[in-house]
């Protein structure tokens, strides 16, 4: 079928707590001058025309639908006044649909999944969440509203920055970031923000599926650095000085080869290694190779520490480590002088270990079997969709010349093959929004489906 | 000649316009008065229009509802036309005169729902949870405790001794006479419309997940149909309560409540549709089923347990928005949604 332009009505959900500002950002929307005619879906109020524009109230009526294995909570109220609007004549360009303050941002967008008038008629565009800088911090530990809004963004909008100190507000920044990584951020006083970084955003957009800042799609490892070696067989110490911490984890595991298939793999075991029950070695005890073998080096008190290890097989081995080595001044000698390695890495430190809802970003080379993927994804929406709520991806299936494309929105999937891969390197993107998400079962999980 | 050969074949039915007009709106209510004589058509941004069923001459252009009109409902005796929208009221039209003759507020601001008796003068209304008797001096007879949740579809048993809501959550019955519900119909999920059988025995309802549930009004039994592509919006019952027609999806489905009903039965499947159906008419005392659907396609039915057969169709160049039986059967009412309003007479 021929690809025909999209007339179906953008629908913006905006969501965010009591005082953030949504009412603010709604009138802003309404008096800005931007030529589009626009409809407000709101709580609480009747229905008023204000020049062009309409608002609408509507009560809040959520019902779960049971369909098959898919069962998802929708918003009745909005199926009948959207349904309804769709009919008028004097047509609308956009739709803005607003929260009530305590509101799960969930059913509203599988509303739009779930009923064919409106998918016919409409598409969701996006999620706006209002995210109020300095109060936030009152709701975010132990409201389930509060985190779910965050989650489920495309866009957040950190407003009433002027309320706050700047590393108040970068720490709230990662803090979100650790949550949702998916989304864009941006900061505002009195909810002024450009109208193109909230309408027509295309957040529901398969051709956008992937469309974001890649290294928000850097995934949070149990160590901040790697380091790969080559060694020769013998013994060789690794040897640290003091540093902030008591203790460090290492693991060292053996490299087939320096090419980046390889390296994910030893990077993926190094994951599942950092997964496992630590041994704590005593200072100038000996490290344990391999995969699995996770060593909690315990330093002195006070100055240098020494462990070592034997290399029986020489060649490539990769060291992770839990910090920095640099922060311990920890350098590797051999039988005669220091090695350095041949290449480092350094991850994104993972310190929201707490966190209830994080997001999980995946990449992987390689094919996957699709028989696998799809038995895989399925499963896994299946046991835990209603924890995940929001996941996207471009994947990469055997046989296939095109990009495989998905978003789901819980257990409310929607994917197909776009554009071909072309000169691109084939690789698989995925990332998931959710509350206890755990990496690495996600990760060895999407890696057994590569085709073998 | 080519004519000559066929000669021997009976004649195809067709369908002969007797008139067309357009009303410039998308049309949301289709109501012919119970005498026949008027043709009432709703259009989404208020007005009300009133033809003359036989040559679509207009009697009245009625103002509606300022903000929206949501449905209407004729009155027994053809005077009265009440009408619901979205600036809160029930409206009663004098159809003979084109003035309102009542206004009554419907509890809130949507008021979707507007159902009168096929008994006496009494009419329910429902906006929002709240429901609400009325005579049709405008008197509230009763205003009930609040539903649930928001009431999809109120509908009079044919008697005029009983009426059903349907809401999420499913059905309850009410005798007009009491203040209490008669009995509840309780079914997780949301029911979108419903549909007694002439008989009374059954109340069929459509549902928001693909889903058709016959309620057994005596016993409370249940049955669920599911399968369906989609929510289920479309439903009528054949005249002697043997058949209840359903759509939700791009065929219609037909199940035989004769015998033991339709439980494990395969329906009767009618193929012809490449769009969703939107709407289904059974005739009031014959075997035509009128069929509309996004498509823009109008298609007559005749339905039989063996061979149901598509008797005529006719395509419209907008979605089907409403059909429309007349009393005697002989015509149908079709609107779609660019506002073509069509009345044909099926010659067989």
């Amino acid at each position: 079928m021929m690809n025909t332009a999209d007339t179906r009505v953008p629908v913006t959900v905006l969501t965010g707590f009591l005082g953030s500002g949504k009412t603010t950002l709604l009138n802003r929307i309404l008096t800005e001058n931007h030529g589009k005619k626009i409809a407000v879906i709101e709580n609480e109020f009747g229905e008023v025309g204000i020049d062009n524009d309409l608002v609408i109230g509507a009560e809040e009526e959520i019902f779960e639908m049971n369909n098959g294995c898919i069962c998802c909570t929708v918003r009745g109220d909005l199926i009948r006044i959207l349904g309804h609007l769709m009919k008028r004549r004097d047509k609308f360009d956009y739709i803005m649909i607003e929260t009530t303050g305590m509101a799960d941002p969930g059913p509203v967008a599988q509303t739009f999944y779930v009923d064919d008038d409106m998918q016919q008629k409409l598409h969701l565009d996006a999620i706006v969440t209002l995210v109020d800088a300095k109060h936030i911090w009152e709701h975010i530990d132990d409201s389930d509203e509060a985190k779910e809004q965050v989650a489920f963004a495309d866009v957040i909008l950190l407003n009433k920055i002027d309320l706050v100190a700047p590393e108040d507000l970068e720490k709230l920044e990662a803090r979100i970031k650790s949550m949702n990584s998916m989304a864009k951020i941006y900061r505002s006083r009195d909810a002024v923000v450009e109208m193109e970084k909230i309408l027509d955003v295309g957040g529901f957009n398969l051709d956008r599926a992937l469309d974001i800042d890649p290294k928000f799609m850097e995934p949070e490892y149990p160590f901040e650095w790697s380091g790969i070696y080559q060694l020769n067989s013998g013994t060789c110490e690794w040897a640290m000085g003091e540093g902030p911490d008591p203790s460090m984890g290492a693991a060292l595991l053996p490299l087939a080869n320096t090419g980046l298939a390889a390296k994910e793999a030893t990077l993926m075991d190094a994951v599942l290694t950092f997964s496992e029950d630590e041994q704590e070695l005593e200072p100038g005890e000996t490290m344990r190779l391999g995969k699995g073998q996770f060593n909690q080096l315990i330093l002195n008190d006070a100055g240098e520490t020494v462990f070592n290890f034997t290399i029986q097989a020489p060649g490539y081995y990769m060291l992770f480590t839990e910090h920095h080595p640099d922060e311990f001044e920890a350098r590797l000698r051999g039988a005669e002088s220091f090695i350095d390695p041949l290449e480092t890495r350094e991850y994104k430190p993972d310190h929201e270990h707490d966190e209830e809802v994080t997001s999980v970003g995946i990449t992987i080379a390689g094919d996957l079997q699709l028989e696998k993927i799809n038995g895989w994804l399925s499963q896994l929406l299946r046991v835990q969709g209603q924890d995940i709520f929001r996941m996207k991806g471009v994947l990469s299936v055997r046989g296939w010349d095109e990009r495989y494309v998905f978003q789901a929105v819980h257990m409310l999937f929607d994917g197909r093959p776009d554009r071909p891969w072309g000169k691109e390197l084939r690789h698989n993107k995925m990332i998931f929004i959710g509350r206890n998400l755990d990496r690495a079962a996600l990760e060895s999980g999407f890696r057994e489906c590569l085709a073998s | 000649m080519m004519q000559r050969k066929r000669k021997f074949k009976p004649a195809q039915p067709t369908l002969n316009a007797k008139w067309r007009t357009n009303i410039d709106d998308h049309p949301i209510g289709l109501a012919w008065s119970p005498d026949g004589k008027n043709l009432a058509v709703a259009g989404v941004s208020g007005p009300i229009t009133l033809f003359n069923g036989e040559d679509g001459a207009v009697q009245h252009k009625l103002p509606g509802h300022a903000l929206d009109t949501m449905a209407i409902s004729w009155r027994k005796d053809s005077r009265l036309l009440a009408s619901v929208g979205q600036d809160g009221k029930v409206r009663l039209w004098d159809v003979e005169t084109g003035r309102q003759q009542c206004e009554m507020d419907g509890g809130a601001s949507w008021v979707e729902r507007v159902a009168c008796s096929p008994r006496d003068d009494m009419l329910v209304s429902a906006a929002g949870r709240k429901l609400r008797l009325w005579n049709s001096s405008g008197d509230l007879i009763r205003e009930y405790p609040d539903a649930n949740s928001t009431i999809t579809d109120i509908k009079w048993r044919r008697d005029g001794r009983q009426f059903a809501i349907s809401a999420y959550n499913g059905v309850v019955l009410y005798d007009p006479s009491e203040a209490e519900p008669l009995r509840r119909f309780e079914w997780q999920g949301s029911t979108l419309t419903l549909e007694w059988s002439r008989d009374g025995k059954y109340i069929a309802t459509g549902d928001q997940d693909s889903t058709v549930h016959f309620w057994i009004t005596d016993t409370g039994k249940d049955l669920q149909m599911w399968g369906y592509e989609t929510k289920v919006l479309e439903l009528a019952w054949s005249f002697n309560s043997r058949y209840l027609a359903t759509g939700g999806g791009t065929q219609v489905v037909i199940w035989d409540c004769s015998g033991k009903g339709p439980a494990k039965t395969r329906p009767i499947m009618l193929e012809g549709h490449q769009r969703l159906i939107k709407h289904l008419k059974f005739q009031r005392k014959g075997m035509l089923l009128a069929s509309g659907g996004n498509d823009g396609l109008l298609a007559i039915w005749k339905v039989k347990k063996n061979k149901p057969s598509l008797l005529v169709d006719a395509t419209f160049k907008a979605p089907i928005a409403g059909l429309a039986w007349s009393p005697d059967d002989r015509c149908i009412a079709v609107a779609d949604e660019s506002g073509t309003l069509s009345i044909a007479a099926v010659k067989r």
